[in-house]
């Protein structure tokens, strides 16, 4: 056995080394690939960052300069009309609560129709899969945008926003977990001569139930944070008073209804992780 | 005690039976849950009557709002016919009313602001997943070369994705002017956050001791994540920005609401100033883009992490 120390390793050893093992040292065509690649995110970046007129961000104006000092500057903080604030916060919170909840009642029936082992039938199911889609596919943002041009200003194009979008995500979700259910705990119930009804209800829906929940509360609290951006098209909720008050310039005050909105975001966030954790205790989904 | 209980009763003949036994537990249970699922049910409806009192959902505004939902979407719907679907453009320049040319007949706008919509998404994605990665190994708590730096980070990546793109892109398009420019900036501040946070979870599962190899040997903390940590996180790192690549798609076909470029622009503007065939025509080419993005996305995706589990 041979012991190398540093001082005896020459050039020839490492020019032996080199060739006796070629790949260990980089293979030349990889390396070629790899900064190739590199150079071409490179000049994708560059091209598109020109055709984008980057160059608009260093020419800082007056009122970018002004509105981040005002943003940071808070004035007259008593003539600020909390009152119509924290409305704004509640009907965001009322408008995802109601949305969600019409969401997943409707979603409970179209997810045995969108699930293979309970729609059997091709046709139909393929067919409830594709419109589901269609409601995931269109953002929430352009539902608000269609619903108000419907239904008029005001929260209710704002629940029904979120009532449409999540309809699809949640039957989507719910059918997944349908897909994916134990058949012994079924069979089990059939075996004693249970009707269909009573075979839904004790042997699916018990397996079932916690995962629906646990899923209805996740889509209450992404639809928080997304109602918060319905009013921006005028979907009522918080958002209409954050623009409102951008349009007229009161930037301190759009900072302090965002800093509420992320507390009060955070906070529901803790409490449906409380409720998760009481129904399905502490396993995730 | 159940279990002793059903010992006993096949003990004696006097005892009660398996069944009696199961369904005397099964009360008891439920008596015990009672009083809690009381209480969620009146919580349960407060919470509701409220909602529905703070969104006036009520049933004669819902009985004369629905109807006119039904109403929008029959204008929205195009007067296609069967003879003339495939006319061309006639002789003046005009397409015929009824033919897909007619239906489509601002396509090349169309598709020029998807191209860019697109351009957005991708340009947004890399710097945001750049500056992700550049946060990720300070704001990862196994890896924070200091306590505190790693605060800050994880705070500001929390900042980055707490407030939504849109309101980023309201901001922006105040401070740079209307264009594209405002959209790729938004989009890529909530990106850096949201990616951030994940890129950061994938370090604090990554193995140390690559690390604890290369601090022996002397390696700086530059070296140490260099070589001790990068090649085991970033397969999952590609995965993730592909994925949020997916997200921001769909982003950036809606910051154009608030005048941040890409075909969010146009889309409000046919929704909110014309109710006619024009609505689907875009609505449709959006949802087209964003189903076929997801679609390439998925399959890049999945190949990615398929050659990486086969090494």
């Amino acid at each position: 056995m041979r012991t190398f120390t540093l001082a005896a390793v020459g050039p020839a050893e490492i020019e032996a080394a080199r060739s006796a093992n070629p790949k260990a040292f980089g293979d030349p065509l990889r390396r070629t690939l790899v900064i190739g690649s590199w150079a071409v995110i490179l000049g994708y970046l560059l091209y598109s960052l020109w055709l984008f007129e980057f160059w608009k961000l260093f020419a800082s104006s007056d009122n970018a300069v002004r509105m981040i000092t005002r943003m940071f500057v808070w004035q007259d903080m008593d003539t600020w009309m909390y009152a119509q604030i924290y409305k704004g916060i509640a009907e965001t919170i009322a408008m995802a609560f109601l949305g969600t909840l019409l969401a997943t009642i409707l979603a409970l029936f179209i997810a045995f129709a969108a699930a293979r082992n309970t729609m059997p039938l091709f046709l139909p199911r393929q067919a409830t899969r594709r419109v589901l889609d269609v409601l995931r596919g269109v953002d929430q943002v352009i539902w608000g945008l269609v619903f108000v041009r419907a239904v008029g200003l005001g929260p209710l194009a704002g629940v029904l926003a979120i009532f449409v979008s999540d309809t699809g995500t949640l039957a989507k979700l719910y059918s997944e977990a349908i897909e994916n259910i134990d058949r012994k705990q079924v069979e089990g119930v059939t075996s004693t001569g249970a009707d269909g009804v009573r075979t839904i209800r004790y042997g699916i829906l018990p397996q079932i139930l916690p995962v629906f929940i646990s899923l209805s509360l996740y889509s209450f609290e992404s639809s928080t944070r997304s109602a918060t951006i319905l009013g921006l098209v005028g979907a009522g909720g918080v958002g209409m008073v954050i623009i409102e008050r951008f349009r007229a310039g009161l930037f301190d005050q759009v900072a302090f209804v965002v800093l509420n909105v992320l507390v009060v975001i955070a906070v529901i966030d803790w409490v449906s992780a409380k409720i998760r954790k009481r129904f399905i205790g502490e396993r995730g989904h | 005690m159940s279990a002793h209980a059903l010992a006993s009763s096949s003990a004696g003949p006097d005892a009660p039976d398996a069944v009696a036994l199961f369904e005397q537990h099964r009360k008891a249970l439920i008596r015990q849950k009672l009083g809690a699922n009381i209480l969620f049910l009146v919580l349960f409806l407060a919470m509701l009557a409220w909602s529905i009192d703070v969104s006036r959902f009520f049933p004669e505004r819902l009985a004369q709002g629905i109807p006119r939902i039904f109403e929008y979407f029959g204008t929205i719907l195009p007067g296609l016919e069967w003879d003339k679907l495939f006319l061309p453009r006639g002789e003046d320049g005009r397409a015929v009313p009824g033919s897909l040319t007619f239906w489509y007949s601002d396509l090349d706008k169309y598709l020029r602001l998807i191209f860019e919509t697109i351009l957005m998404a991708i340009t947004a994605t890399i710097i945001g997943a750049a500056a992700a990665f550049a946060l990720c190994f300070p704001a990862a708590r196994n890896l924070a070369p200091k306590g505190w730096v790693g605060v800050a980070c994880r705070r500001l990546l929390e900042v980055f994705r707490g407030v939504p793109e849109i309101l980023y892109a309201l901001v922006l398009v105040f401070a740079v002017g209307i264009g594209p420019l405002a959209g790729v900036i938004a989009i890529a501040i909530h990106t850096a956050g949201a990616l951030g946070k994940l890129f950061a979870e994938v370090n604090e599962n990554a193995s140390m001791r690559p690390v604890d190899g290369i601090r022996s040997v002397g390696g700086s903390w530059f070296e140490e994540v260099r070589y001790g940590i990068l090649p085991q996180v970033l397969p999952n790192f590609a995965s993730y920005t592909l994925l949020r690549f997916e997200i921001n798609v769909r982003a950036s076909s809606i910051v154009g609401f608030v005048g941040a470029g890409g075909i969010g622009a146009e889309l409000n503007h046919v929704i909110s100033f014309f109710s006619d065939d024009r609505v689907l025509a875009v609505l449709i080419l959006v949802v087209l883009t964003v189903t076929c993005i997801d679609l390439i996305s998925e399959r890049v995706r999945h190949a990615f992490i398929g050659r990486e589990n086969l090494k």
